[in-house]
């Protein structure tokens, strides 16, 4: 550190004009999710977090429950691998909530937010990040289920409409990742109360065994579970599994657009809203 | 030009959370080029006040002004002249320092070669180099704070509000902090930082509020503080009881001095400073005790803290805390 040597950091490199909001908010998301695209490699522990647990549950259910579990008609891989993949969207949940409520509580977002930066950017990037980041962690399962046996029986069209209600899903469960995450003061908390929703909707939803066998009450309740939809859905598109029951079970693609929808039409504007409403405190 | 010679100004500057009044009705001024703190214990309300000027909060009441932008009416002209040091760092901690800076300079608007070329200025002039290409979260505190030093200073802020940035740093880094804000102000930023420890405020302040309980309890220069608290006095420490009895009644005929027998010490009044001091040398002469120590002292910027807020503030020794007046 120099004696007097002035602020002046240099040269003044002058800023270019700003350009019109939507290319700046364009601009200003990418690099932020930049930001997050540079960090996965560095925490390999944030992608374990999407991928041990059904890892864990595969081998489970595949090796230790899985010759107790008998379904007609089709192999137990190709039964449990798409179920896995369709509540994998909901634990996407805690990932999210988990990341954004590091990133306000040390100051990350002070930090952007004091930046005249547009402030739907640095929600916007919180969001694409957590997608991109659950992507891979999806993608590691599905490269591991392949390598356990598991087939889908995907064509060209099924694979994009696949691709399509996995996006999907993955957006909605993310906005409410990032509202707890907003809404929440720990990262503990974020994965209590995470797991506390998950785990039971997902035991419920048929992911593991079919809800036709369950008893009354678990029965109705998986019935109208909204992950039991999705995992449905993944079921027919992956397998042409066709599922029983309720009409969500017998409609799942239509149900599983109908409750992502409905996810992303309560959280985006919550989401919003808690973002703004944060400066007030 | 009238607008930029004030660079904060608030009046009745308030923010409520439901009953609790963190900050109440804060009036101050901050003429450009200078350093003011705030000075407060824990719970004062300094970093509700700073996340105001920041537009990171909104205020509930009153108002303020950065360079004469309104902080609710005109976000964005305060965000491009302010740069804030929050009091937790604000940088990507999976990202190296580098990484955060050009991060930061490419948010503010720069290309990739322009913000290159701001960050490699500045991590030469903020000697960061060494650790420059460390991930944050693997660097040390005083690091991480020096990091977080050269983020703020990414935009070339007009003011730099820096929140509590020696809280928990080794003396070390806290003189490196400390010498970079002095260079920074002598290059025309504005600076305020708040922080809790006198010495700081004393040793880095043009002008200091003192803040308790929301409110704006004392403001002014270092030396119009300490002068509220009473004016210099002679100390004179013993070393025996025996000449501790026979001085305090020698000097008592002479002056109106406080004698504290637990320490053997003591106080006589100087106002007028070093004439004083020899008039009580003069008193142990002829007494013929001999004194382990005598010394006049000035009121500190502890004192005053104490005296204001009634909070034994960071650092102070127990025994300082015994001659404040109540
Ligand atoms: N978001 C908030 N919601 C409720 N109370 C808050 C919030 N932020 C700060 N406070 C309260 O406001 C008071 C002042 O806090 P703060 O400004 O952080 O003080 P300081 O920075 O001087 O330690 C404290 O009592 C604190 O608990
Ligand atoms: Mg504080």
């Amino acid at each position: 550190m120099s004696a007097v040597a002035a602020l002046r950091i240099g040269p003044i490199e002058p800023l270019p004009p700003r350009p019109a909001r939507p290319i700046r908010f364009v601009r200003e998301t990418l690099v932020l999710v930049g930001r997050s695209l540079r960090a996965i490699p560095r925490v390999p522990e944030r992608l374990s977090d999407v991928t041990i647990q059904p890892i864990v549950f595969t081998l489970l259910f595949l090796y230790v429950f899985g010759s107790a579990i008998h379904i007609p008609g089709v192999r137990y891989q190709d039964y449990l691998l798409p179920g896995l993949l369709g509540q994998s969207l909901a634990f996407g949940v805690i990932g999210a909530g988990t990341a954004t409520v590091t990133d306000f509580t040390e100051g990350v977002i002070d930090r952007f937010r004091s930046l005249p930066v547009t402030r739907l950017a640095v929600i916007s990037a919180q969001v694409a990040g957590q997608v991109i980041e659950q992507v891979l962690g999806i993608s590691i399962i599905v490269a591991i289920g392949i390598g356990l046996g598991w087939r889908p029986h995907l064509a060209v069209a099924s694979g994009f409409e696949l691709a399509g209600l996995m996006l999907f899903g993955l957006v909605a469960f993310t906005w409410f990742g990032v509202l707890l995450g907003m809404l929440m003061r720990s990262s503990d908390a974020v994965q209590g109360l995470g797991f506390a929703i998950v785990v039971p909707l997902s035991f419920l939803g048929g992911t593991f065994v079919p809800i036709q066998g369950m008893q009354v009450v678990p029965r109705v309740i998986g019935e109208w579970d909204p992950l039991s939809a999705i995992v449905a859905a993944v079921r027919q598109v992956t397998q042409g599994i066709h599922s029983q029951g309720s009409w969500q079970l017998t409609h799942p693609i239509a149900a599983m657009v109908g409750w992502c929808a409905l996810l992303t039409a309560i959280c985006v504007p919550l989401a919003l809203h808690r973002f703004r409403a944060n400066e007030g405190g | 030009m009238r607008r930029t010679e004030i660079a904060v100004r608030t009046e009745g500057l308030t923010k409520r959370f439901g009953e609790l009044v963190a900050v109440d009705h804060v009036d101050f001024e901050i003429p450009t080029g200078t350093i003011a703190s705030l000075l407060g214990p824990n719970g004062a309300g300094k970093t509700t006040m700073v996340r105001m000027l920041a537009t990171l909060a909104r205020p509930t009441g009153g108002s303020a002004t950065v360079f004469g932008h309104d902080v609710v009416g005109e976000p964005d002209a305060v965000r491009a002249a302010i740069a804030l040091t929050g009091q937790f760092a604000g940088l990507e901690p999976n990202l190296t320092a580098k990484e955060n800076l050009i991060l930061i300079a490419r948010l503010r608007g720069h290309g990739r070669r322009s913000a290159a070329r701001i960050v490699e200025r500045l991590i030469d002039r903020v000697d960061i180099g060494e650790f420059a290409g460390t991930p944050i979260k693997s660097v040390s505190g005083g690091q991480r704070r020096r990091a977080d030093l050269a983020a703020t200073l990414v935009s070339e802020p007009r003011l730099l509000v820096l929140d509590e940035p020696t809280t928990g740093l080794d003396p070390r880094s806290r003189q490196v902090v400390w010498s970079t804000v002095r260079e920074l102000v002598a290059s025309g930023v504005t600076v305020l930082l708040t922080t809790q420890s006198r010495e700081e405020a004393d040793q880095l302040a043009d002008h200091i509020v003192v803040m308790d309980h929301g409110r704006a309890v004392a403001a002014g220069t270092p030396a119009q503080l300490k002068a509220q608290i009473g004016d210099q006095r002679v100390d004179v420490v013993l070393l025996d009881q025996a000449a501790f009895v026979v001085l305090s009644s020698a000097l008592e005929t002479w002056f109106s001095c406080s004698a504290d027998p637990d320490r053997r010490t003591i106080s006589v009044p100087a106002p007028r400073g070093a004439a004083d001091l020899m008039a009580v040398t003069e008193v142990i002469a002829s007494a013929g005790v001999s004194a382990e120590e005598v010394a006049l002292r000035r009121p500190t910027l502890d004192d005053t803290f104490l005296a204001l807020t009634g909070v034994p503030a960071e650092g102070d020794k127990a025994e300082e805390q015994i001659e404040v007046p109540a």
